[in-house]
């Protein structure tokens, strides 16, 4: 029951890409630890506990103090490294003479019921002593995991949905079950681990399961041959996708990804509790402008998706609603089979009748989606170009005859993405990345012309293959005029293509506008410099749009 | 400090040259005369009107390019004089044949480390210390991060990852020429009894080996474009070009590892793609690398290949080493 078996279970985990290969692993873990240990991991694995005990950069600090070891060394290590607790731990290797008597059976309980915990009892000395202790007692192979739960940066490629389906796995019980036995305040005790796997299901838990999602698919031409009447027009919203369901009087949120998000929107599961029909609702979260009726930027949806009970004043500042698009289930009535024009009648008569009992109180917080009545297919195209003055993606299609299946089924629902804005940039700077990109120069900065001048315009990490990156790294290390810290300013030769969603005015940048989502989409090799675009294109730009 | 253009080997288009002796070190274009340190090809370009180096080197050169070049070869230690210079080969420890490279000169000693380690290496000759004034070292793995744990525990770990998975066929990528041998000697040592085979490419490698008197296990050649179902439980040697590309479609239910010093960072393994990466290099890390330096008694010290910056400041801040940097 060591701390190595969980060190073993990490590196497992973490030099598997299988995703049964995980599972297996997992599951063998399980099987062979006592269930505190178990119970601690599934805490690690599920990243409930990030806390941080001592920060990254007081972990090299203390290093170079107790070593005598150069600081602008071990930060000249940490860029090609990307993490302070595993550049430590490579570091401590080559202290390893000093190393004393071992402390190898430490179990998992041990070392994050006590010995982390107890270094905040200390001061500051007592505990650099403790933590010095610690490296030259702990076996080599758990460096890493101390100075990672330390630093809590405890990370592996492992979902909640990977530990869930290896307990389902092992108790032999449907992941749903799971998922809702996972959710809430996982305290790790023995009897946290017992709930989790106990065989007995109560109903509440079997009450809670969603219908699988049925998804869009990326429009084809085949379908303007199609009479307009055909179709259902809604918008496409930039929230998150979920079934809200409410049976025997229990709300549960289930997002796409499985997960059960129930207390990151407390407000919304309260006044859904308060109607009194049972039913299952497919629809999308979103942060809202209830003046103007509009969602608001995902970024802001971002801020409550993370937060396990929101305080009220986050309610107040980021508002929610829930956009039903269809109705699955009414009052134990699965109506997934029926035509979607016919649920869709359902829907609007429920949402009228929960509407107009005072009591319900839900318009601050419930809505059915608007739909749009487009006179012919040229029509749909004009909606769509609108789509981003309303801040949604674009149009969601679905035809009327349809019933709810499941997955991205052909033939039933598609997407019409509004395309892109674009303009062509050149490369001026260039940022090391960390963490899996630790080492290669990823995150760049594309600037416009101003006159005879290059202004910064945007900076983007993604878009480039993994090859495109490579080569571009080494044309960077031979190309930099100047170096300031992890930064390198370039010789402006290369000319990408940069899509973005969202052109605004802003004060806070030199060049005067600001994008949403920048990505690079090409890299133009067949442009020049002089080809890039100009700051006068993109106002251009915005004017089309506004 | 002498003026760049006087030391006795420079920089001349990126590549080592001594103009007294109108010879260059594992140089990337054609010349009239190279010295090469060893068989790896990113040391080695066509077209050279003479070669110099050891016998192994020559050998194996041979073995991968044809017997179309003209290579005059020395033992190690045997010193040879070209325009009153004296030259001579010493171990490094890189791969079978692998070489230093001494030059003296009215006094003056000069070292070329070559590609080298210090790790115990069954397949060819230990790293030789070597004395020196001036000294050009490698520093692949120049930043201390970098600390080699011992072969054999690497091979212990291959031998597990193996055995822990018999119903996979386990692919290991590693370098043909060097790397892959040193891997089969270490491996024939562990615990994993099952076959092995290699790609073609270290086959043959294998077998030159073998003819140079190196104690190398028999592995099966795996033959090109034929589904392997009976693979399971084995190890199969593959050079990293294949990795990536259709050629893994030619197995069922992999896993898949790349044997290489780099793979002790976790992004850089991450990024790799491979399942696994097993830590084992041979190149000299930090502590190699200073060991050198310190034994090699240099007052002088230049750095290759990879980033010097850290190391050399190191050298000049904790040990006071004069360190210089050669023109472009």
């Amino acid at each position: 029951m060591s701390l190595k078996n969980f060190s073993e279970l990490f590196v497992d985990l973490d030099s598997s890409n299988s995703t049964n290969n995980k599972i297996e692993v997992l599951k063998n873990y399980f099987l062979s630890n006592a269930p505190i240990d178990n119970s601690w991991a599934i805490y690690l694995l599920t990243g409930k506990s990030n806390k941080r005990f001592i920060s990254g950069r007081y972990l090299k600090n203390l290093f170079s103090q107790i070593y005598e070891y150069p600081e602008w060394l071990i930060n000249t290590c940490y860029l090609k490294v990307g993490d302070s607790a595993e550049v430590i731990t490579l570091l401590l290797k080559n202290k390893s003479t000093t190393r004393k008597k071992k402390l190898s059976n430490i179990s998992l309980n041990e070392l994050l019921s006590k010995t982390i915990p107890d270094l905040s009892k200390l001061n500051e000395e007592e505990k650099n002593l403790q933590i010095k202790n610690i490296w030259e007692t702990l076996p080599e192979d758990n460096h890493l995991i101390f100075n990672k739960i330390l630093t809590g940066t405890f990370r592996v490629g492992v979902s909640i949905g990977l530990i869930t389906k290896s307990i389902s796995k092992l108790i032999n019980i449907d992941e749903e079950i799971i998922s809702h036995r996972l959710m809430g305040n996982f305290e790790p005790s023995i009897d946290s681990y017992e709930f989790l796997i106990n065989k007995k299901i109560n109903l509440q838990e079997l009450n809670s399961k969603p219908f699988p999602f049925l998804l869009a698919n990326t429009i084809e031409d085949k379908i303007f041959k199609n009479s307009i009447n055909d179709f259902q027009f809604e918008w496409k919203y930039d929230g998150i996708r979920m079934q809200l369901i409410k049976r025997s009087g229990n709300v549960s949120l289930w997002t796409r990804g499985q997960e059960l998000v129930n207390e990151s929107f407390p407000e919304l599961v309260m006044k859904m509790s308060n109607i009194k029909d049972d039913f299952v609702l497919d629809g999308e979260l979103l942060v809202w402008n209830f003046k103007e009726k509009i969602a608001l930027d995902f970024s802001l949806l971002q801020k409550r998706i993370n937060r396990k009970s929101p305080t009220r004043s986050i309610q107040i500042k980021y508002p929610i609603i829930f956009i039903a698009y269809d109705l699955l289930e009414i009052n134990g009535r699965d109506i997934r089979e029926i035509k979607l024009e016919n649920r869709r009648i359902e829907l609007e008569k429920y949402f009228s009748k929960w509407q107009n009992r005072i009591e319900n109180n839900i318009s601050d917080i419930f809505k059915i989606c608007d739909l749009i009545f487009p006179k012919d297919w040229p029509d749909v195209l004009t909606y769509k170009e609108k789509s981003r003055e309303n801040n949604t993606e674009g149009l969601i299609i679905k035809k009327k005859t349809s019933i709810y299946s499941s997955g991205r089924k052909k033939g039933i629902w598609w997407k019409y993405k509004v395309d892109p804005m674009q303009l062509d940039a050149v490369l001026i700077y260039a940022k090391g990345g960390s963490g899996r990109r630790a080492g290669l120069y990823t995150d760049y900065s594309f600037a416009l012309w101003k006159d005879k001048e290059l202004i910064k315009f945007a900076s983007a990490y993604s878009g480039l293959t993994n090859i495109e990156i490579k080569e571009l790294d080494k044309w960077i290390r031979k190309n930099t005029i100047e170096k300031f810290g992890p930064v390198r300013s370039l010789k402006p030769e290369m000319v990408f293509e940069i899509s973005f969603e969202k052109i605004q005015i802003s004060k806070r940048h030199k060049s005067g506008i600001a994008v949403r989502f920048p990505r690079i989409t090409k890299w133009r090799k067949d442009k020049k410099i002089n080809d890039a675009d100009s700051l006068e294109n993109a106002y251009e730009l915005m004017k089309k749009i506004s | 400090m002498r003026p760049k253009q006087e030391y006795l080997i420079r920089y001349k288009d990126g590549n080592l040259y001594c103009e007294l002796a109108d010879i260059w070190i594992d140089p990337s274009k054609p010349v009239k005369k190279a010295l090469i340190t060893h068989a790896h090809f990113d040391h080695f370009t066509f077209g050279c009107e003479e070669y110099i180096s050891t016998k192994e080197t020559a050998i194996l050169l041979k073995e991968r390019v044809g017997d179309n070049i003209k290579i005059k070869t020395f033992e190690y230690g045997e010193e040879f004089k070209i325009n009153g210079i004296n030259i001579s080969f010493h171990p490094s420890g890189h791969i079978l044949g692998s070489s230093q490279i001494r030059f003296i000169f009215a006094g003056e000693k000069w070292l070329i480390s070559g590609d080298f380690k210090l790790q115990k290496d069954d397949t060819c000759k230990q790293y030789e210390i070597v004395k020196t004034d001036y000294l050009i070292s490698e520093c692949t793995f120049g930043l201390p991060i970098f600390k080699w744990v011992e072969s054999k525990k690497i091979a212990n770990d291959i031998s597990k990852w193996i055995t822990n998975s018999p119903e996979k066929t386990s692919l290991l990528f590693c370098y043909s020429l060097g790397k892959a041998q040193r891997l089969l000697n270490e491996i024939s040592q562990t615990n994993f009894k099952g076959n092995i085979y290699s790609h073609g490419s270290i086959h043959k490698m294998n077998n030159s080996y073998k003819k140079l008197g190196i104690d190398i296990k028999d592995t099966i050649k795996i033959e090109n474009k034929k589904k392997f179902d009976e693979l399971k439980g084995s190890l199969i040697l593959l050079p990293p070009s294949l990795s990536k590309g259709s050629y893994l479609k030619n197995f069922k239910n992999i896993q898949t590892a790349f044997a290489s010093g780099w793979m002790s960072i976790r992004a850089l393994r991450k990024r790799s793609g491979y399942d696994k990466g097993f830590p084992i290099s041979d190149h000299a890390d930090w502590d190699g690398i200073l060991e050198v330096v310190k034994k090699s008694e240099a007052k002088n010290v230049f750095f290759h290949h990879g980033d010097s910056e850290a190391i050399s400041k190191y050298l000049v801040e904790k040990e006071s080493i004069n360190v210089l940097f050669f023109g472009k």
